[in-house]
């Protein structure tokens, strides 16, 4: 295998489809296989509309610029293609899918990586959720409930790491996932990480978050400031440590 | 005389009629009489607002089928005959129907025994008549009701009957299943079941055709007596091909203490009009109402429902549910009555629909009309897209896009089923429902 970027990114430029309003003015990014990257900015910055172009959302349109994933050019595949491909997304709001369980849903999603003709074993399938669930302290009753239907907030966010840890995903993006959370849940969902990022060390990461909290569980090796569409400043863990003390302020002149 | 035509005319009830004895021969011709003077509904009356009958139905071109004595023969059924007999599990008792006649009946030994009688309305005029003169197109289901029960009153030309006698729990259900192949005439077939105190029964009732070539009317007449403490469910499968018009007439009526729930499943046919009346006749009665609709291409469902509390400590709850694909619409109207002294009446009424193409219609009016002051009613109503953040999450865990859509349609769907677990019907309903998504 080459050293290039499992995930690289230039002058990305997009807006919301079939309207005028710009929100990417040209993001650069890197992303080596198995790095952790942690993505922080402040509200409306473009954080999430960034997570979702790369996962292939259908409301924001490329004006400008390249995604390569694996050497390949992302943007024209659809959200399912990217998922087979290894692309998964955390959610910052989960969607309700009524009616629906965890465990059908997440059947069918892996059902759907089989070539046709091949049907998933059930057993194995039943024993990886149950420990996906231990390990992230959910109640095994959960399966059986509609994805996110009256989920709080905080069960959406672990629902969602449960979904990555049985898709194993190559690229994870995960949107906000510790907000909602309480102090222990946030513990128990970053182990859940951890976990899945030991088992699976080529597995790359890209948090995007607003706290300095999640990143001292799950120890990024590059930050990146995101404001008003574009990357400002990228380094390592500090410069996470200097926005939690000093805050944005400093960039909001930058870039204007 | 609107409505009467070269076929659907006097002489059509006359030869019906004639040979019948005398009650039966003059409730026809009083509900022709009836027939004669309404007047056809138009979308001026709210009922009818959203299904436009002149511009729908081809009354003109319409032949009503005469009785005739038909065999059954399982080795020659046609394909979607053989398909739903495929699926049926086990029952107590059998019925085949085609276009309209009863070819064939079968009972459970043991329940014969007991006094269960399951038979042709043709077979039960001459056997139980006294059951037939107190309870055909009278209480329940008269020709006064309307222009449509007024015809299937007076050119009914067969039907079923089912009588369970006191006490008789019965443990699977009896399965009808009905076939539609000669296109361009009107079929006019009733459904009654009495179920005597302390009784329990379920009744599924199917209905099947290949697609028809011209306009083929189906109207049904249910009428439905669950007595004291009876428990009565029945289940109606709606899977006619295009073409057909389906229009189904059932009033339930509930007495003390009793339980009659109902399930609509409508899937085919081109057009649908059901009007489903449920009555709660004695205090504790209780009845669950269920409804499920699938429509795509240019498919019509008007659904007309109300609920009659006319009894202290009732209790009705309905929840109808449309998945429209297409230009598909639908149409549901409810009404919740209480009366005045139904003290202690819980009512509820919920009409959910999905749309999956923005071309689809769902109109929704649920309604209340509250006499008692002593009562918890609620009713709500809402329609809903299949929207792009809906399918990009799903499509984000790598299902496609019909993926999706199936998921989601079931998940819908899957409520009302879930609350109504007969054996075997939760399965044809979810493979009809994949037909469709797949189609
Ligand atoms: N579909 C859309 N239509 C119009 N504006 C949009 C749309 N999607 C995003 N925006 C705007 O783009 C900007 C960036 O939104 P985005 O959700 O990416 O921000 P964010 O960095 O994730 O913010 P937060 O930290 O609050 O989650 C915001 O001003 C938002 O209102
Ligand atoms: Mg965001």
């Amino acid at each position: 295998m080459s050293d290039a970027p499992i995930l690289s990114i230039r002058n990305l430029h997009a807006k919301v489809a079939d309207e005028d309003i710009e929100i990417l003015h040209g993001v650069d990014l890197d992303l080596n296989k198995g790095e952790i990257h942690a993505i922080m900015g402040p509200n409306g910055s473009g954080k999430s509309t960034l997570a979702k172009l790369l996962a292939g959302h259908p409301g924001y349109e490329v004006t400008d610029g390249t995604v390569t994933y694996k050497g390949e050019d992302v943007l024209e595949l659809e959200p399912d293609e990217r998922s087979q491909a290894g692309i998964f997304l955390a959610f910052q709001y989960p969607v309700e899918v009524p009616g629906v369980s965890i465990a059908n849903f997440l059947r069918t999603a892996l059902q759907a990586r089989l070539d046709e003709g091949e049907e998933i074993d059930l057993f194995d399938f039943q024993d990886q959720l149950m420990s996906a669930m231990e390990v992230l302290e959910m109640d095994p009753a959960f399966a059986e409930r509609p994805v996110n239907d009256g989920f709080s907030g905080g069960e959406k966010k672990r629902n969602e790491i449960l979904q990555m840890a049985m898709l194993k995903p190559t690229l994870a993006l995960m949107d906000e996932t510790d907000s909602g959370l309480d102090i222990d849940a946030l513990q128990v969902v970053a182990e859940g990480v951890n976990r899945l990022s030991e088992e699976n060390p080529e597995m790359t990461v890209l948090i995007i978050t607003h706290y300095q909290r999640l990143l001292n569980y799950i120890k990024p090796d590059h930050v990146h400031v995101m404001v008003k569409g574009r990357i400002v400043r990228s380094g390592g863990p500090e410069v996470a440590e200097a926005l939690e003390s000093e805050g944005y302020e400093e960039f909001r002149t930058v870039g204007a | 005389m609107e409505g009467v035509t070269d076929a659907l005319n006097a002489d059509a009830v006359q030869s019906l009629a004639s040979g019948a004895p005398e009650w039966l021969q003059n409730r026809r011709l009083d509900a022709w009489a009836t027939y004669e003077r309404t007047p056809m509904p138009s979308t001026r009356l709210e009922e009818w607002r959203y299904t436009d009958l002149s511009r729908l139905l081809e009354l003109d071109s319409l032949e009503p089928l005469p009785w005739s004595k038909r065999t059954f023969d399982r080795a020659s059924a046609p394909a979607s005959l053989d398909a739903a007999l495929e699926a049926d599990r086990e029952a107590s008792g059998r019925v085949v129907e085609l276009d309209g006649s009863v070819a064939h009946v079968e009972l459970d030994a043991d329940l014969a025994e007991k006094g269960v009688r399951l038979l042709s309305l043709r077979d039960a005029v001459e056997e139980i008549p006294e059951v037939l003169e107190r309870r055909l197109a009278t209480e329940a289901l008269p020709a006064t009701d309307g222009k449509f029960q007024a015809l299937n009153a007076a050119l009914w030309q067969d039907g079923i009957v089912l009588v369970v006698p006191r006490g008789v729990r019965m443990e699977d259900p009896i399965r009808v299943t009905r076939h539609v192949s000669r296109t361009g005439q009107a079929i006019f077939s009733r459904v009654l079941i009495v179920a005597e105190p302390g009784s329990q029964v379920s009744f599924v009732d199917e209905i099947v055709s290949e697609d028809l070539e011209e306009q083929t009317l189906f109207s049904s007449a249910v009428e439905i007596f669950a007595e004291d403490a009876a428990q009565v469910q029945y289940v109606s499968l709606q899977r006619m091909g295009r073409g057909a018009f389906h229009l189904a007439q059932q009033r339930t009526i509930a007495g003390k203490d009793s339980t009659l729930d109902t399930l609509n499943v409508t899937m085919g046919a081109s057009i649908s009009r059901l009007d489903l009346n449920a009555r709660l006749m004695g205090p504790g009665a209780n009845s669950d109402m269920l409804g499920l609709c699938f429509g795509d291409g240019d498919q019509h469902f008007d659904h007309n429902t109300s609920q009659d509390h006319d009894a202290p400590h009732t209790h009705s709850d309905l929840l109808y549910k449309g998945a429209l694909d297409d230009r598909a619409r639908s149409v549901f109207r409810g009404i919740i009555r209480v009366a005045k002294g139904s003290q202690q009446t819980d009512a509820y009424q919920t009409n959910r629909n999905l749309l999956l193409s923005e071309h689809a219609r769902a109109d929704s009016l649920p309604n209340l009309e509250i006499e008692a002051d002593d009562v918890r009613c609620s009713h709500g109503a809402t329609v809903g897209q299949l929207d792009q953040d809906h399918l990009f999450y799903l499509m984000s865990r790598g299902l496609s896009r019909p993926q999706a859509e199936r998921l989601v349609v079931i998940g819908f769907l899957g409520e009302v089923l879930q609350r109504l677990p007969l054996g075997g019907v939760v399965e044809k309903v979810s493979r009809g429902i994949e037909e469709k998504l797949n189609g």
